[in-house]
């Protein structure tokens, strides 16, 4: 079995370019063949958090920092997007951009007091930062409408034609994901990208070594942020009517729960996540209740054997490897070699 | 004015119910070494063991705390051998998210188990309303604020005078020294988690006959505000624990009274936060010693 992993990732590695363009050229053929719109639905729901998931990843998994209020950023940017198009009636692509870069401005805020602090007390800031926006969206009827929330959200608009219903939005949320994914890879493989992993794995000899932890920590919370808050301004136009309950603290720990599920620290690992809890969540779905204990029963299965999740960095310190398990696994290979 | 000291008493009140969530989860904290999501619905099992034994038993309030204090007790052993026994020497990550998983199963399966609705508590005391002045205090405000100190007096005898307290400080302050000294390091890990989340379930009880009712989704914003006070406390300090629970109850009642009741949760997370940075070790002045 792990004879044939290896052997798989080797071809994959080999004809690397050919692979991706096959699975591109395969989504984006796929809504052709799939006439219900139900299932054009859930693929919309998978390729959304792969990006929502993908985008706490990259606080998460690059730079491990545990930020649990993920769904404030969500949030902001919804109803960022949902304002905008509303009120000024801008257009889509315009505002999509604009509510990234306001949900950017706000996790470089969240990102202040992470210059201080670090573990639990920066999971605390950001759950309680999830919580207060969601409050603000709930008692700020002026802006946001308060509990009757925004309706008639415009479709977005590209030439004359409209992108309404799953058939036609479902190539939006792609062209994100897929861009998303692209850039991160470019982003992780850069300088950027390497400080945040060495942040994660030993912050202090990171900072002995010249990277300048706390901002490259900010840095990596805006980035983040800035993802979650295009998702969210994508999602707006997708459902056409936003409130505050669609933001919750548990809309948070679904996604913290696909980047658990799926692996963290690599770039497959998210949307692997995705794809299991969103096919779970709809077999599951006549089970009704027993669903949510099926996911913390998954967590804590996932923590117990596999903490990096499915196909999450084994080799980091996100798998439960402490700085010396690793070197004497290194040494007991030197000596039987 | 009158508005003002009446708010000041609710937030007295309501802070005192704070404090002891927050004495039960920064003795968590401190005695296991790692940090729990699960408070919250430790809290809520511990108002719902002791609504379902007023049912049965009648308004015995000092059987209520025995049985809110019992059913944590068990939920804590639970939560321990799942989410702390195997990861002491792991990173610290991996057991705070065990502890979600763990929070979003027991909440789902009390929702199962318990009915979504929220319920109405039934009325334990006879609630009179006494008057000092321009201030009005209830029979269940002083009965609140007697058990909490009560209790937090018993932890601290427990903790100061008695052999096991003994262990349980030693334990939150060094593992390894303790583990050398003879002490059973786990056992008593779990036993300080027990502790803690029994206070917590006494907390739940105290929560819902203060407010009434009861519901299994309760313990999410509980389980927040206990975090918070004792991160604003310093997470592992007892007795600023209890100080910092009764800030949050202080400052949300009196925020309340500038604006509306709804931005409640908006005043203890932002004091939160802005206590976090200007004085991120919290109240507590020595800076080691915290997870």
């Amino acid at each position: 079995m792990r004879d044939f992993i290896t052997k798989s990732k080797a071809l994959y590695q080999k004809h690397k370019i050919w692979f991706n363009i096959a699975i591109l050229v395969i989504l984006v053929v796929l809504p052709l063949f799939i006439r219900q719109s139900y299932l054009m639905g859930v693929l919309c729901r998978i390729l959304l958090y792969a990006t929502l998931a993908g985008s706490l990843n990259a606080i998460n998994g690059y730079s491990g920092q545990t930020c649990i209020g993920h769904a404030g950023f969500f949030c902001i940017g919804a109803y960022c997007e949902a304002i905008l198009a509303t009120r000024l009636g801008l257009s889509f692509w315009l505002a999509l951009p604009i509510a990234g870069i306001v949900t950017a401005i706000f996790g470089g805020i969240i990102a202040l007091p992470t210059l201080k602090m670090k573990g639990i007390y920066l999971s605390i800031v950001t759950l309680g930062f999830s919580e207060i926006v969601r409050l603000v969206a709930l008692n700020w009827e002026g802006l946001t409408g308060g509990p009757m929330g925004i309706k008639g959200i415009p479709v977005p608009k590209v030439f004359g034609m409209q992108f309404s219903g799953s058939h036609t939005y479902y190539y939006i949320f792609l062209a994100i994901a897929v861009l998303f994914i692209f850039v991160t890879g470019r982003v992780i493989r850069s300088r950027v990208g390497r400080a945040w992993i060495s942040i994660r794995e030993d912050q202090l000899a990171a900072k002995s070594l010249g990277v300048q932890t706390s901002h490259y920590k900010s840095m990596n919370f805006m980035y983040g942020a800035f993802w979650a808050g295009i998702a969210g301004a994508a999602y707006a136009p997708y459902v056409r009517f936003i409130d505050s309950t669609m933001f919750t603290l548990d809309e948070g720990f679904n996604i913290l729960s696909m980047v658990i599920i799926g692996g963290q620290g690599t770039l497959v690992g998210p949307v692997a996540g995705s794809v299991i809890v969103n096919l779970l969540t709809e077999l599951l779905r006549p089970v009704g209740q027993w669903r949510m204990v099926a996911y913390g029963l998954l967590i804590i299965v996932m923590m117990w054997w596999r903490p990096q999740g499915l196909v999450g960095a084994s080799d980091s310190i996100l798998s439960g490897n402490t700085g010396k398990k690793r070197l004497s696994r290194k040494a007991k290979k030197g000596v039987s070699a | 004015m009158e508005y003002f000291l009446n708010q000041l008493i609710n937030g007295l009140c309501q802070g005192s119910i704070y404090a002891l969530m927050a004495i039960g989860y920064s003795v968590v904290v401190g005695v296991v070494g790692m940090v729990t999501f699960t408070h919250g619905e430790v809290i809520m099992i511990g108002a719902f063991a002791s609504f379902y034994v007023f049912n049965a038993l009648g308004n015995n309030l000092l059987l209520g705390v025995v049985a809110s204090f019992a059913a944590s007790w068990i939920i804590g052993m639970i939560i321990y051998k799942v989410c702390y026994e195997h990861f002491f020497s792991a990173p610290r990550h991996i057991s705070l998210i065990c502890t979600i998983g763990i929070s979003i199963l027991i909440k789902n399966l009390a929702q199962i188990v318990f009915g979504p609705n929220q319920m109405p508590m039934l009325n334990v005391v006879k609630n009179n309303v006494y008057k000092l002045g321009p201030v009005q205090i209830s029979t269940v405000q002083i009965l609140v604020i007697v058990i909490v100190v009560v209790l937090a007096g018993i932890l601290s005898l427990v903790f100061n005078k008695t052999k096991w307290g003994i262990a349980l400080r030693a334990v939150s302050q060094d593992k390894t020294a303790a583990y050398m000294m003879g002490i059973n390091v786990k056992r008593t890990a779990m036993i300080g988690n027990c502790i803690g989340c029994g206070l917590g379930g006494v907390a739940g009880m105290l929560l819902s006959i203060y407010y009434q009712t009861l519901s299994a989704t309760m313990g999410g914003s509980y389980g927040m505000k206990a975090f918070s006070s004792s991160v604003l406390g310093g997470l592992t300090d007892i007795r600023f624990s209890a100080i910092g629970g009764l800030c949050i109850g202080l400052i949300e009642n009196l925020g309340i009274t500038i604006s509306s009741a709804s931005f409640r949760d908006v005043f203890a997370f932002g004091f939160l936060i802005l206590v976090l940075i200007i004085r991120p070790q919290g109240f507590a002045s020595k800076k080691g010693a915290r997870p």
